[in-house]
Parts: C-alpha cells; sequence; structure tokens
C-alpha cells in the first residue's frame, strides 16, 4: 500500500538518538510555489461518516471536516511533487491549524488551493508549513489551513 | 444556542470530554478523511515503525478537541480557531480527554481565546496527545 498519510509525531526525546549532520532532503527553493486550485464537492454522505466516525451526532458539518478537503489537495499535491522530495517514510505531522470564515454547508463545492509557506531546518530537521485556502462560490473565504510536517533526517 | 460574553470568565474551565479510542472508529476516520497511512491501519507497519501497534491519526484527535469545544458552545459556527501540536501518539483502546480554559476575553470583538489539550493517561503518567493548543471563539 502507498504511504499517502502523516506519521504521528513521537516524543522529542525519542528523536534525540535519530539527529545526525545528513544532508537536508527538502528543495527549499520550493518555498512559496503554489499548487494548481482543485474542487472538492462537500457530500454529504461523507460528512455523516467523518462525524460518525469523530463522535458528533451528525447535526452540522464536524469543524475539522475541512481536513479532507486540505487532505485530497495539498497534501496529495506535496506528496506527489518531485521537485519538492518529501519523503513520506520520514514525515510526522507536526502542527495543525484552522481559521474559519464561516462553516462549511453540505453540498456546496469548494475551491482549495495550497502554497509552501515555509521550509525551515531546525534542530537537525526540516519543517514544511503548508498553507490551504478553501473558498466557496464567488471566491468567498471558507478556512484557512496550516499543516507543519516535520521530515527528520535521514538515519 | 451561543455563549453569551457574560456567561465566560477568564480561568473557567470548560467541560472535559472523553472518549475510549477505537480501531472501528480510526478505520472509519481513514475512510471518511483520506488519510489512508498504513501506521493508522497496519499494526505490522506501526511495529517496524517502532510502535506497539496502530496509532491514531493526529487529526482525529484534534477532531475529538473541537467536538468538545463544539459541545461546551453550542453552535459549530462559533469556534473561529484552533490549532494544536501534536505530541504523544494514541494507541487503540486508549481513552483520550480533551479539555480548555479561557485565557483571555476581548469584550468589544465578543471573542475569547483558550488553551486547549488532549491528554491520555498511561501507566499512571499522563501524555498530552495535543500540547500548547489554542482555540479562538465567538460570543454572543
Amino acid at each position: 500500500m502507498r504511504r499517502t498519510g502523516l506519521w504521528y509525531v513521537r516524543g522529542t526525546r525519542m528523536w534525540g538518538d535519530r539527529l545526525g549532520g545528513d544532508a537536508m532532503a527538502l528543495n527549499g527553493a520550493m518555498e512559496g510555489k503554489e499548487y494548481p486550485a482543485l474542487s472538492f464537492v462537500v457530500d454529504e454522505e461523507r460528512v455523516h461518516r467523518f462525524a460518525a466516525a469523530v463522535g458528533d451526532d451528525g447535526t452540522f458539518v464536524p469543524p475539522t471536516f475541512v481536513t479532507a478537503p486540505e487532505f485530497a489537495a495539498g497534501l496529495t499535491q506535496v506528496v506527489a511533487d518531485v521537485e519538492l522530495g518529501l519523503d513520506l517514510a520520514r514525515v510526522v505531522h507536526g502542527e495543525q491549524g484552522y481559521d474559519w470564515s464561516r462553516p462549511v454547508r453540505v453540498g456546496e463545492t469548494l475551491t482549495v488551493r495550497s502554497t509552501i509557506e515555509s521550509i525551515r531546518a531546525k534542530g537537525g530537521m526540516e519543517l514544511l508549513t503548508l498553507r490551504t485556502e478553501m473558498r466557496g462560490a464567488d471566491d468567498e473565504l471558507v478556512v484557512v489551513g496550516r499543516s507543519t510536517l516535520i521530515v527528520r533526517s535521514r538515519v | 444556542m451561543t455563549l453569551h460574553v457574560t456567561d465566560v470568565r477568564v480561568g473557567h474551565e470548560i467541560p472535559a470530554l472523553a472518549k475510549v479510542v477505537t480501531r472501528e472508529d480510526v478505520r472509519a476516520y481513514a475512510d471518511a478523511s483520506g488519510d489512508q497511512n498504513p501506521l493508522h491501519q497496519d499494526d505490522e507497519v506501526a511495529r517496524s515503525a517502532g510502535f506497539p501497534g496502530i496509532v491514531a491519526h493526529g487529526m482525529f484527535t484534534m477532531a475529538h478537541l473541537a467536538s468538545c469545544l463544539v459541545r461546551w458552545l453550542g453552535d459549530p459556527a462559533d469556534l473561529k480557531r484552533l490549532r494544536a501540536q501534536f505530541r504523544a501518539p494514541v494507541f487503540m483502546g486508549e481513552t483520550i480527554v480533551a479539555g480548555g480554559v479561557v485565557r483571555s476575553i476581548d469584550r468589544a470583538r465578543r471573542r475569547a481565546v483558550l488553551d486547549v489539550w488532549v491528554t491520555v493517561e498511561r501507566e499512571g503518567v499522563t501524555e498530552h496527545a495535543v500540547k500548547r493548543g489554542e482555540a479562538e471563539v465567538e460570543l454572543a
């Protein structure tokens, strides 16, 4: 099976012995890169499955349902970007943020656009922050997501 | 139903929300979110990465934190911002507990900022699955 997910952060102590002077893998010139916008239809059945999985009662769209379009667009695009050189086997999900302008509505089509906001080195690791903007009809801003991926050095 | 600005005080702790993490829920989350990483589905893969078994998605835990906030708020539209750092992994059968405390209130803008977290008890130690989380909510 292809690894198309985010590896979990482990305790910082556990990272200690894995750090070394290995060459960084990400292409820093990709900072600022914008990926093509994609459309994502907020399907009612999928919203219900999401709500059931996270324990909500299904009477509203769970705020973090926006992870699904974010994943379908930006996160899938960065993984497939050979210019960027992201090795998913060494990636963990370090941090996530959402800023909602309004809730997502069932049945609407979101336009999802991702940008590599920053690529930074920190303590032998690299941090890639992906900014994903989701807009509704008439280009109205719905939510901005920020995913920070931590890339470990090669062991 | 929206919380009123006079209902909220700095230092107010929101009701904690506990949940047992099951394999079925994590599988359902993988399908619904689109994150099909085998680390969250295949014990063999998880063990080869040094874990005792599959781990829940960080976003699964963050979704639980959002549920906790929405139950307190009464209206999902009032959650305006949520940020989380993922720290400790969460394993199947463990109980995650989401919580938060009001850090500041802006009465003019009718907004409050909360420190939020998700903990898991493991061998008598409280681990933070989500640490240094922050939420901003809208009040009436």
